[in-house]
């Protein structure tokens, strides 16, 4: 325990006396987490409409003003002919247009059935299926104040995020990812900087064992995701008003976990790399890049093919993600999320052990 | 003997038996085998890449060896290297203390890995401050330290826990000559008060400074003596150093004149090696005929680097027939 | 010029053949991360989790619950009876929607009056959740003629058509703009370690003693590296064509223009970070932060830029893969000439012509 100590004091007063240290402790952590957590958006608004009214009547400004009117929607132009859209949708300044044909006014007032055109432009596709989700529902509200009904209604209820706002599933996501992302490059470079000044001979000439060096090394970069968080939350909770319907007692025991997990993948890089630049290459492209990408952080799991499925579940960021968005959003406790602390727990074993296995092989 | 000799017969506290190390086809260290009593300042002397380190590694417990084997105060290096590094000191040839911690945060953090706590700890990090000299400065940032004194104090740091045994890899590498003769006034203290120095070395100056010396080439140990009898294999007179004005070409006239064995070139100077004494007039008129001269030739004692090439070339030449 | 120019980019050719680190991240890189993240990424919402809550136990309501299972979106995970026993399965993620069918839903139909469907979803991912409704109400609204045996119209309905991606699958707007993302990290990173690495190892101390000028020197450069990158853009495109079926409707030329305006920029930022960093490892930092970040937030790439806050719309301009997302697009499933994008264009010369002045100025000062 005494050996411990020592080691731990020594990591800290040597993180101390890093002048860059301060600077990635506490600024970077809230500048990333505001940038990113305003850029990572999904929310599709405004999306750029341009209409061709080729009825020009009454019921058709009050069919655009309904359109124009919803925060769905900005109208970037009008046009007079249908011929005139192709501009705006080739050179996507519209993502979808709105054609309301001749005789729209005529059909309404005998009460005929009517039919306008959508067209959206299906190069952004995230875009164009909102926006015409977006169309169709507003195209329904405009037949429902006419006093129509479809014979099934559908009324959709939505848990934990009523108003849809991708802010509450992003930033989270965001949190998470920041973590990882300090504690392992912070991890990555604790073994290979000591081969690469020479101490780490020296440590291993003394009767430290393998074991002692490696948990040294682990518990510092620890506390140092641990300030990192604590600076970060306030952010997500003040800032950007994610409600947090979980207990904070959670959120730290399934922390711990995925910092068992980042730390111990930065470590193993570290007895992987021979130079520190080779453990900050390692990691970004074989450990973050693909954890971001295959955590379900922006692109879910379950549209992925089968085998990249299968591959998330060694992807410690995917349970954590689960995690906090369990915690911050359905506020459900372990009694829900202990797969997930379980799977982290296991990995993070399982990486730290071969953590070890590598150290020790690679100094005897 | 004198008393450069090593101290009286006791149990050797390092021993090793056909040691080798290879890496890959490369053999670093090839069946080497001796002993060091304790006390014994021990130089391991050799050129870049002649299997020093390797086998300094090898006995801190750093490297298995391939095969052979080696004790350390006793214990196995290949079994029981953790009880070893309890009874040794190291000083790697890269410098290694934390430079971003202060003196006293470096001493605290190496005596503890060695358990050193309390008072104790206390009374030995005063002493390597102390022969560090570095009273003043114990709260300076080791990199802010110019060479001598970081030498010294990793010398402190390595000995802290009072090893009866002290490895150091080329221990003065870079620093000044007056920083580097104090760094062995140091050394002398240590072997008095009975610690064994093990120190490797490509310094000649340093080497004349051991009780024995291992001459290390490729991977072999060559000889091994004390500095005086290694200098015996060359019989009285027969080490002959030349100068001339005009030295170009005057290596390749001694070494055709019959009754030269070998020459080699020392700076400015000549050295041969003769088949018998008496022969400096030979040599003399040798390098005026081919106009080298007015040349002066005379025998000399031979130095520490004359043994270590003469040694190297014998065993070169036996390697090849 | 022209000479010595040609001598110095064979010397960096010739380097680059050695140097197999910095050949292989430029060459293989962007298509190994675009064979693995072409395939794993997609908006494309397949496989929901759904439970259905059947109080009405008849022929309609199980009807009801076919359309959807048939619809091809839909995964049955549980039947249960109770709205109650629907907590544990939202809380623990095991169903993603649920649709309840109210115990009167077939009295209703029978009677001709309307009836009511109700949705629960799990809206903590809210962009899939978006589209999950889409898909429900479509399937709702199908429903009616058959269960109603009448044809019931909307007073308004609505003739969608989707223009340039008629299925409107994600891999064929993500490719495009993974491409631009990819070619970035990969040719800002190659360049600058390239560079940085040279001057580390004290050459390019060597290289300005000799009679090169500045502007030689910088071209001598990048003009290699400018031809590697091309060809991995040439295999990362042909790639996004092959196997991720985007179509390439416009002309390959403008294409290859674009690419080559859009590389040189990202060489030029390379070349003006390494006259920055005196480490590699610094390099590198600089190098991804500054290629890696911007280029997948703020490029439209996955987050669509109109729906940023008004600062980050402003400073997306300063990013390039915005402007060549938005013409690559535009060229590759618009099929549109210049009269299109020609501001996008302009804007990619502008910023390779403003980081390539940058980087000269940084070189020729150091000289």
């Amino acid at each position: 325990m005494r050996t411990l100590i020592n080691i731990l004091v020594k990591e800290l007063l040597q993180l101390r006396r890093d002048p860059k240290i301060l600077p990635i402790l506490f600024i970077a952590p809230v500048v990333q987490l505001t940038i990113l957590g305003y850029a990572a958006t999904t929310d599709v608004r405004r999306v750029e409409l341009a209409i061709c009214d080729l009825d020009r009547s009454a019921a058709s400004r009050t069919l655009a003003d309904a359109f124009t009117g919803s925060s769905y929607f900005r109208q970037v132009v009008a046009v007079d002919s249908s011929d005139d859209l192709d501009f705006w949708l080739d050179s996507s300044r519209a993502r979808i247009a709105l054609v309301v044909p001749a005789g729209f006014a005529a059909d309404r007032a005998a009460g005929r059935p009517t039919t306008v055109q959508l067209i959206a432009d299906g190069s952004d596709a995230m875009v164009g299926t909102l926006g015409l989700s977006y169309a169709q529902g507003t195209l329904q509200r405009v037949a429902e104040a006419g006093g129509f009904r479809l014979p099934i209604e559908l009324r959709p209820q939505v848990r934990y995020n009523p108003d849809l706002v991708s802010r509450y599933f992003m930033v989270p996501a965001v949190l998470a990812m920041i973590i990882m992302i300090m504690t392992m490059m912070l991890s990555s470079m604790a073994l290979v900087r000591e081969s690469e000044n020479g101490t780490m001979e020296q440590l291993l000439v003394t009767p430290l064992s393998p074991g002692a060096i490696i948990t040294g090394k682990l518990v510092p970069y620890a506390l140092v995701g641990t300030v990192e968080i604590l600076t970060a939350l306030p952010v997500v909770l003040f800032w950007f008003g994610v409600p947090l319907r979980g207990s904070l007692l959670t959120l730290a025991a399934l922390t711990a976990p995925f910092m068992l997990c980042t730390l111990s993948i930065g470590l193993l890089v570290s007895t992987l790399a021979r130079t520190q630049q080779q453990a900050m290459m390692i990691t970004t492209f074989v450990f973050m890049m693909p954890q971001i990408y295959l955590s379900g952080f922006i692109f879910p799991i379950q549209n992925m093919p089968r085998i990249f499925q299968m591959i998330t579940y060694v992807v410690p960021l995917r349970y954590y993600v689960q995690a906090l968005r369990g915690v911050f959003l359905k506020g459900v406790g372990l009694e829900v999320l202990w797969p997930q602390g379980l799977a982290m727990l296991g990995l993070g074993a399982v990486i730290l052990t071969l953590a070890r296995l590598r150290f020790r092989s690679q100094v005897g | 003997m004198s008393a450069q000799a090593a101290p009286a017969a006791t149990a050797p506290v390092v021993t090793a038996r056909e040691l080798s190390r290879t890496f890959g086809a490369f053999v670093a260290v090839d069946r080497v085998s001796f002993e060091v009593a304790p006390g014994e300042i021990f130089g391991f002397l050799g050129s870049n890449g002649a299997g020093k380190t390797t086998t300094i590694r090898i006995l801190c417990g750093l490297l298995a060896p391939t095969s052979g084997s080696a004790t350390v105060a006793g214990f196995d290096v290949t079994s029981d290297a953790a009880r070893i590094k309890t009874r040794i000191g190291y000083m790697s040839q890269k410098f290694s203390l934390y430079t971003d911690l202060t003196v006293d945060e470096n001493l605290r953090f190496w005596g503890g890995t060695y358990r050193l706590w309390g008072s104790e700890a206390e009374r030995r990090r005063d002493w390597a401050i102390e022969v560090a000299g570095l009273a003043a400065r114990r709260r300076t940032l080791v990199r802010e330290l110019p060479g001598g004194y970081r030498q010294r104090l990793a010398l402190g740091c390595a000995l802290l826990h009072r090893p009866p045994i002290v490895f150091l890899d080329e221990p003065t590498g870079g620093v000044d000559p007056e920083a580097r003769r104090r760094f062995w006034d140091l050394i002398d203290d240590l072997s008095v008060q009975g610690t064994t120095v093990f120190v490797t070395t490509h310094s000649m100056d340093e080497a004349e400074r051991c009780h024995r010396v291992a001459l290390m080439h490729a991977g072999r140990l060559l000889a091994l003596d004390s500095v005086r009898a290694l200098k015996r294999i060359f019989p009285q007179g027969t080490l002959l150093e030349a100068t001339c004005p005009r030295p170009a070409g005057a290596l390749e006239v001694l070494e055709r004149t019959p009754g030269v064995i070998e020459a080699a070139l020392f700076g400015d100077r000549l050295h041969a090696v003769c088949e018998r004494a008496g022969m400096a007039p030979v040599l003399a008129r040798a390098l005026d005929d081919a106009g080298n001269g007015p040349a002066a030739v005379r025998a000399v004692p031979p130095s520490l680097e004359d043994v270590f090439i003469r040694t190297i070339r014998d065993a070169e030449a036996g390697g090849r027939s | 010029m022209i000479r010595r120019i040609l001598a110095m980019t064979v010397k960096e050719l010739l380097q680059l053949r050695r140097d197999w680190r910095t050949a292989g991240t430029l060459l293989g890189m962007p298509i190994v991360l675009l064979l693995i993240y072409g395939y794993a990424l997609s908006f494309d919402v397949r496989d929901i989790r759904l439970a259905v809550v059947d109080l009405s136990h008849s022929r309609a309501s199980r009807d009801t619950v076919q359309s959807f299972l048939s619809s091809g979106y839909f995964r049955h995970v549980a039947t249960i009876d109770d709205t109650e026993a629907l907590d544990p399965l939202f809380d623990s993620g095991a169903a993603q929607a649920a649709l309840v069918i109210p115990a009167a839903f077939a009295d209703d139909i029978a009677g001709g009056r309307t009836t009511e469907l109700k949705f629960v979803l799990d809206g903590s991912d809210s962009q899939t959740a978006s589209t999950i409704l889409g898909y429900a109400r479509q399937i709702v609204a199908s429903l009616t003629p058959g269960l109603y045996k009448v044809e019931v119209e909307p007073p308004i309905g609505a003739a969608p058509l989707v223009w340039y991606n008629p299925d409107l699958k994600s891999s064929i707007f993500l490719v495009p703009g993974l491409v631009a993302f990819i070619l970035m990290v990969t040719t800002v990173i190659a360049t600058t370690l390239a560079v940085v690495r040279e001057k580390e190892r004290g050459t390019m101390e060597s290289l300005r003693a000799t009679p090169l000028a500045a502007i030689e020197l910088l071209i001598g450069k990048t003009l290699p590296y400018l031809l590697v990158a091309s060809l991995s853009a040439t295999g990362s495109l042909t790639l996004a064509w092959l196997l991720f079926d985007v179509p390439v409707r416009g002309s390959i030329g403008w294409l290859a223009v674009l690419t080559v305006i859009y590389l040189a920029g990202g060489l030029g930022w390379g070349v003006f970070l390494s006259t920055l960093a005196e480490s590699q490892q610094v390099a590198f930092q600089i190098a991804l932060l500054s290629s890696m970040l911007p280029t997948l937030l703020l490029s439209g790439f996955v987050f669509p830029i109109s729906s940023m806050v008004q600062p980050l719309q402003v400073i997306s301009h300063i990013v390039p893969a915005r402007y060549f997302i938005a013409a690559l697009r535009e060229v590759v499933l618009k099929g549109v000439g210049p009269e299109v994008w020609w501001n996008d264009a302009l804007a990619l010369v502008a910023y390779g012509a403003v980081v390539l002045l940058l980087a000269t100025i940084r070189t020729v000062r150091s000289l």
